[in-house]
């Protein structure tokens, strides 16, 4: 049986469970700190989130609204009323015993996101739900690689325990490892983009896992196998890549594909079967938490602090400011990018050219100083001023270069253009150069008279005369007219 | 012996007029607890160190013409759960090894807040699976004018119609239950032992307070402000089911009912008889549902990581094993079982999504009673039997933490329930009782000599 089977009779049906971080001021049920980093272990404690004895939970609404607007994000429909359950199950990193979770009424459902499928084609991955509850502790192992086998000792930092995540969880509608990535790529763009979470992946603000399972064209479908532990794109593609061989393999060789949890292995670039039975966790309504009713105008504050969506900005990009697709999409790729190259355009800034200032000049410096566009020293305004010079000629594209390089010192452009050796209102030789030829194409009929033999030297030298004063008029006085005169007389092959 | 007999609102006004001091009055509670704790056991532990301090500071502020709160000097007894910053709470299990709370409850600061002294945490079964005995006793006995139980299922109301004193397990969320170790969250309330209803009604107008940090808790301290003094035109029910396990009622309590129907109907009450099937025929496998799937995964907390005793074992699943086998007893133990097996995925709806359903039903068939028959409060025994065991499900109790009602246990063996938030009336009922019955003694008995 298995000669007679191609790779392409076998469909992968993989839903993906995505954990992100929401981003807060504070914990989900308490006032400790929701940033830690760099802090002590267990520094950002308190009786709630170290589930002490007689501690009750209180709900930070922050959550709420943030866990709304994740939903939003993914064009979810938000439920008026939701509750919270009590998952419960035995790990030291679980400070009460059970987590609780939204996860028995989720808070958002039945959304969806779009990509391109394999072949390129656009392709809906429906999203089954969002709900929000509390993370855990993070274990801490003596072992050499950091594992929980082999141990010697473990240590568990609460700092963690008890910040807010959003659980999202969609139909099994991706087919591909390449989809994953694209799906969580596109669900992470977004949900930056509504300021639900920072999704900083180094610092663990998304997790996946994956439930993967195979159907095969002739009729057999795998039993579906629990994917954990990948912590970021790339390993949630090699899992998946790693999973669907796996089970390929064993159902060409007319084997059965066990229903079980199976662990990511990073280092080893494998999926192993957990050894831990997964006994079904369980759960009851928690009863220090009255229900969550989300009234209509709650939801409508939500939706009134959603920004554009990075979608529907490309698509306002290419329609109405003339920008290729792909420029586009660079431009709208995080919302302060965007929001930045929108500030130019708002300020003045002709849209191709600011295009092409943030994509190129805008982003290295945003990627060299690892900060977000909103934070960088120069303005959108100032850019656009600086872009408007170079459009009215004042200014070559090089020097305008030097100039950017000086306005992020905090120079405003005149102070800049003094800085970077132009003196103010002086024009650069290229920006000259080009005038010149702008001038010189402007008016081909002169440059025809002057060009042919017609005319007498006399004549010809007030032709030239005429031209100069043109371009130094453009520069409004601002060029030398000797210079003028030399850059036009080689630019018309005289000299 | 100047103090002992004294009321908390005695107390407090000797000590704010100087008559006496705070110190003074703590002294003497603490050397009658010392004389009668060997035979009594009712204190898990004897803060007089912590008491000491407290006392003292207010004295200070007296001293200082600083106002020193509504309870200034009065010694009390808190149960075993809950929690008081500093102070080993163990509530009553060996789980909890050592364990010194960093964080007051609620409930204790705001007696606290307002001059309250603590004497002694109140002796408890594991985890309240029994009763508030310790906090009941000490209040009979005379340690304290008053003290803090909690309630599930009557564990309030039991020591107290046992020991004779007045026990008020409050409307859900009247009292703050942050900072007491849950048993059954939707079911537990902290309230108090007193020997007067005058007693009753100034502590819980100081505990009864909206409290941040209890998502359940409510702002209702205006229901102690109305006063009727009369029982005149009250209506009174007797709960056909309940009347009907009339032949297991001790002689004694059935002639306590007796007494006080009469009571009622001389002072111009309206004593009529109503009937609540689905409460007697569902509220104990509601509640025995509920309790035990709650407790479970409020226990589940103890697994030595954070708090508490850990045992020695090479492996974590061990260690989690042996530290909970060995932590816990039997009647805990069971609980967890059962709340455990209820909460299976193929059981969770049969048993658990049942219960809270029926229990929607319980609460609908008392408030429709109370609201059709124009009811002040149900009248019914504390407990059939006197002599009944420790633990044992009561169903003359549990019914109103099922359905989440004040419900008022008085001197004699018998309870009075009403409807949400009429806890100011139910101390109104019980101060016109007290003027015809009288107040309860302290069981000197129990004294040394
Ligand atoms: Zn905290």
């Amino acid at each position: 049986m298995s000669n007679m089977l191609k790779m392409s009779d076998f469909t992968p049906v993989i839903g993906i469970e995505i954990h992100i971080q929401l981003k807060t001021k504070s914990k989900m049920f308490c006032a400790c700190p929701a940033d830690y980093s760099g802090d002590e272990p267990n520094s950002r404690i308190c009786p709630v989130c170290m589930g002490l004895p007689g501690s009750l939970p209180v709900l930070n609404r922050a959550v709420v609204h943030q866990g709304m607007l994740a939903g939003m994000a993914l064009n979810c429909a938000v439920q008026p009323v939701t509750f919270f359950s009590r998952k419960a199950y035995y790990y030291p990193d679980l400070p009460k015993g059970f987590q609780t979770s939204g996860c028995d009424m989720p808070i958002a459902v039945n959304g969806w996101l779009e990509i391109k499928d394999d072949a390129g084609n656009p392709k809906k991955i429906r999203i089954h739900c969002l709900h929000i509850e509390e993370d855990v502790g993070k274990l801490l192992h003596s072992a050499s690689d950091g594992r929980l086998e082999g141990a010697d000792a473990s240590y568990v930092d609460y700092n963690r325990a008890g910040l807010p995540l959003a659980e999202i969880v969609s139909e099994p509608d991706v087919s591909s490892a390449r989809e994953a990535v694209e799906y969580v790529t596109a669900l992470r763009r977004r949900v930056r983009y509504a300021g639900a979470s920072d999704v900083d992946l180094e610092k663990g603000m998304m997790r996946f896992d994956a439930n993967v399972s195979m159907k095969c064209a002739d009729g057999r479908w795998g039993r579906k196998v629990e994917v954990k532990n990948m912590n970021s794109f790339r390993a949630l593609e090699r899992a998946i890549e790693y999973e669907i061989k796996r089970q390929r393999k064993i159902m060409e060789d007319g084997g059965e594909v066990l229903p079980e949890t199976r662990h990511w292995n990073d280092a080893k670039g494998v999926t192993t079967a957990s050894r831990v039975k997964a006994s079904a966790r369980k759960f009851m309504m928690e009863p220090d938490l009255p229900p969550l009713v989300v009234t209509p105008d709650w939801v409508e504050e939500a939706r009134a602090s959603l920004p554009e969506m990075p979608n529907e900005k490309t698509a306002r990009y290419v329609e109405d400011m003339g920008l290729s697709e792909a420029d586009a999409a660079v431009l709208t790729d995080s919302i302060d990018v965007a929001r930045y190259f929108e500030g130019c355009v708002d300020a003045g800034a002709n849209p191709a050219r600011a295009g092409n200032w943030v994509r190129t000049e805008v982003l290295r410096v945003v990627n060299e100083k690892r900060c977000g566009a909103d934070e960088l020293t120069v303005k959108p305004a100032s850019l656009a001023e600086l872009i408007c010079r170079i459009d009215d000629g004042r200014l070559s594209t090089t020097l305008a270069k030097r100039v950017f390089e000086a306005m992020l010192d905090g120079l405003t452009v005149d102070e800049a253009l003094k800085k970077s050796g132009a003196a103010e209102g002086e024009v650069g030789a290229d920006a000259l150069g080009e005038l010149v030829r702008a001038t010189l194409a402007a008016n081909p009929d002169v440059v025809e008279e002057i060009k042919s033999d017609k005319l007498d030297k006399n004549t010809k030298g007030k032709k030239i005369k005429f031209l100069q004063g043109l371009v130094m008029k453009e520069t409004r006085g601002q060029a030398r007219p000797d210079e003028v005169s030399k850059i036009i007389e080689s630019a018309l092959n005289l000299r | 012996m100047r103090f002992r007999s004294m009321g908390a609102r005695e107390i407090a006004a000797g000590v704010r007029e100087k008559k006496f001091s705070a110190a003074e009055v703590f002294e003497e509670c603490l050397r009658t607890a010392t004389d009668c704790e060997d035979r009594l056991s009712a204190l898990a532990a004897v803060t007089a160190e912590a008491g000491r301090i407290q006392a003292k500071r207010v004295d200070e502020k007296v001293a200082k013409g600083e106002d020193p709160g509504l309870l200034a000097g009065v010694p009390v007894v808190i149960k075993d759960n809950i929690c008081a910053n500093g102070i080993r709470t163990a509530a009553g299990s060996r789980i909890l090894g050592d364990w010194v709370p960093p964080y007051d409850a609620t409930a204790w600061s705001l007696l606290a807040d307002q001059g309250a002294v603590l004497l002694g945490k109140g002796s408890m079964d594991e985890l309240a699976t029994g009763v508030s005995d310790g906090s009941a006793a000490a209040v009979a006995a005379g340690y304290v004018p008053f003290s803090l139980g909690s309630d599930t299922g009557g564990s309030i109301r039991l020591p107290a119609s046992y020991c004779g004193i007045y026990g008020l397990k409050p409307t859900y969320g009247l009292v703050s239950r942050y900072g007491m170790i849950s048993y059954g969250s939707s079911l537990d309330q902290i309230g108090p032992f007193t020997r007067s209803v005058e007693d009753m009604e100034l502590v819980m107008r100081v505990l009864a307070r909206h409290d941040p940090k209890d998502s359940t808790s409510v702002s209702k301290n205006e229901i102690f402000a109305r006063r009727t003094n009369t029982l005149k035109g009250r209506r009174i029910a007797l709960v056909k089911e309940f009347m009907d396990f009339s032949p297991t009622l001790d002689q004694i309590t059935a002639d306590a009912m007796k007494r006080t129907i009469r009571l009622f109907e001389e002072s111009g009450s309206e004593v009529i008889e109503v009937s609540l099937p689905t409460v007697a025929r569902y509220a104990a496998a509601c509640y025995y549902t509920i309790a035990a799937s709650e407790a479970y995964t409020n226990f589940a907390r103890f697994d030595g990581v954070r708090c508490g005793r850990a045992a020695e074992a090479a492996g974590l699943r061990e260690m989690f094993e042996t530290t909970r086998s060995e932590g816990f007893d039997g009647g805990v133990k069971s609980r967890i079982i059962v709340g455990t097996y209820l909460s299976e995925p193929d059981c969770y709806e049969k048993y658990y999504v049942a219960a809270t359903r029926v229990r929607t039903l319980i609460a609908e068939e008392f408030y429709k009673t109370f609201d059709a028959d124009r009811i002040d409060c149900i009248l019914q025994p504390v407990t059939p039997s006197l002599s009944g065991k420790i633990g044992e499900l009561n169903l003359y109790t549990l019914t109103a933490n099922v359905a989440g009602l004040p419900a008022f246990s008085l001197p004699a063996g018998l309870q009075i329930i009403g409807p949400r938030w009429s806890d100011g009336e139910l101390l109104d009922i019980g101060l016109e009782v007290e003027k015809i019955s009288g107040a309860p003694k302290i069981a000197y008995f129990l004294q040394r000599r």
